[in-house]
């Protein structure tokens, strides 16, 4: 019991003197004026930063819509690119035709689920064959290849990813460097493996390794990695370390590019295939 | 002496309203005796009413001599505030038991001088604050800080006995 009173007397005594300290500052800026400005000063100072802590909560939070409406600007704006990029080619009569690039479609989507735990991932993407995704897609960010469209459902669709041993992408060393199948190093999140490169390319630690476009699944010129080491393999060929620009762990939000021309293409080689089965014959 | 506290007190703190009036030599020196009389109130006195009697007497000094409505009763409350828990800190609960005040004799000089500078600092750190209301420089604040203490601290000792209770006497 006495000690309840004590502490009652305790909060008692507080209270008295945040509201006698209270009265006393409140009759001091009542009454002098450069008081009362250093008082309004010190409580609008105070406002601010209370304020601004306020704001950058606020953004914190807003951070995923202001990422989903980026992403869908980013993917409209990089579509909108390659569609006046093909006009502008279309319309240069100087143009040489072997450097136009066309025929790709881009759409945003959102990764939804992600499986990243042993040597065969794959993704779970927020478009299906309702946006006009189909099989054999491209899975890309701006910053590289992030994995392949496997199979559409209406609204979704799954892609094995990058981060699969079973995975290979035909890449380029440089501008105009040796075209060989990357493929991911099977340990860390942004590391791959450039093979099949021969001896006579030359290349140094720091060349950027770009998609060579030969795939007719990836759109040509999308920087991947800079090279890192190198070893000779069976002396014929370099096998080429890449440090990813792009860390597959971080990744949410990328495109889904689609070759429109892809069935006419297959069709092509089919039909060259069935003429060399008859010669064969 | 007990019975004449209440004397004393008010005539103090016309003293103190005299020194704020004729001895302002200087903006370096504020010589204050409020915040040691606060600390010798009796010790029969509680926290609520010894933060009354600071807040009155903080307030009729501004009114009578400093001008500036609330500034000695804004910096006199915390004095008030930490005044018990200081006694029992420095000087044990003897104080309160025997109801009797923090005598030099008998609590030795040291003891009360280190109680009468943390009184006296904490007293003006708010004022000078408060009075420069961000006008000041640092130095300025610190220098007069030192040259306050010092003044009150010596004014201070010349009254402490006056106010405070002994049996032995």
């Amino acid at each position: 019991m006495p000690k309840e009173r004590s502490v009652t007397s305790t909060i008692f005594t507080i209270v008295v003197f945040i509201l006698l300290e209270i009265a006393s500052l409140l009759l001091l800026s009542h009454n002098n004026q450069l008081q009362k400005l250093w008082f309004m000063r010190i409580s609008h100072g105070f406002s601010a930063k209370v304020w601004g802590v306020t704001q950058k909560v606020n953004d914190y939070f807003s951070l995923k819509q202001q990422n989903e409406k980026l992403a869908l600007e980013n993917g409209r704006l990089t579509s909108e690119v390659r569609s006046l990029r093909m006009a502008l080619n279309e319309a240069d009569s100087t143009f040489m035709p072997e450097l136009k690039e066309n025929g790709f479609m881009y759409v945003p989507a959102t990764i939804v689920k992600s499986n990243r735990k042993s040597q065969h991932n794959y993704l779970i993407l927020d478009k299906g064959s309702a946006d006009g995704i189909r099989q054999n897609s491209g899975v890309i960010t701006s910053n590289g290849v992030i994995g392949i469209v496997d199979a559409v459902s209406q609204h979704y669709c799954y892609a094995i990813s990058f981060e699969n041993t079973e995975v290979n992408v035909s890449a380029r060393l440089g501008n105009e460097g040796a075209v060989g199948p990357l493929s991911w190093d099977g340990m860390t999140s942004d590391g791959a493996v450039l093979k099949e490169i021969p001896l006579q390319y030359k290349f140094n630690p720091g060349d950027t390794v770009y998609t060579s476009g030969y795939s007719s699944i990836f759109p040509s010129d999308i920087p991947i990695g800079v090279t890192g080491s190198s070893r000779i393999i069976n002396g014929a060929t370099n096998e080429i370390k890449v440090k990813m620009f792009q860390d597959h762990q971080a990744v949410r939000y990328v495109t889904i590019v689609r070759n429109t021309k892809l069935e006419e293409i297959e069709e092509l080689e089919k039909e060259e295939m069935a003429k060399d089965k008859e010669a064969k014959r | 002496m007990k019975g004449n506290f209440w004397i004393t007190y008010v005539i103090l703190v016309i003293a103190q309203m005299i020194l704020y009036i004729y001895c302002r030599f200087t903006p370096y020196i504020i010589l204050s005796l409020l915040p040691v009389m606060i600390l010798c109130l009796p010790t029969s006195i509680g926290s609520f009413a010894a933060q009354l009697i600071a807040f009155g007497t903080g307030l009729v000094v501004d009114y009578f001599a400093e001008g500036v409505i609330g500034l000695n009763a804004a910096a006199l409350l915390p004095v008030a505030f930490i005044r018990r828990p200081l006694i029992s800190l420095m000087f044990g609960s003897e104080p309160f038991e025997r109801q009797e005040g923090i005598s030099i004799r008998k609590y030795g000089f040291a003891r009360v001088s280190l109680a009468m500078l943390i009184v006296i600092i904490l007293f003006l750190i708010i004022y000078i604050l408060l009075d420069c209301a961000g006008t000041r420089p640092a130095w300025f604040i610190f220098l007069a800080l030192a040259c306050s203490t010092a003044a009150s601290y010596v004014m201070s000792l010349l009254i402490v006995n006056q106010l405070t209770y002994d049996d032995r006497r």
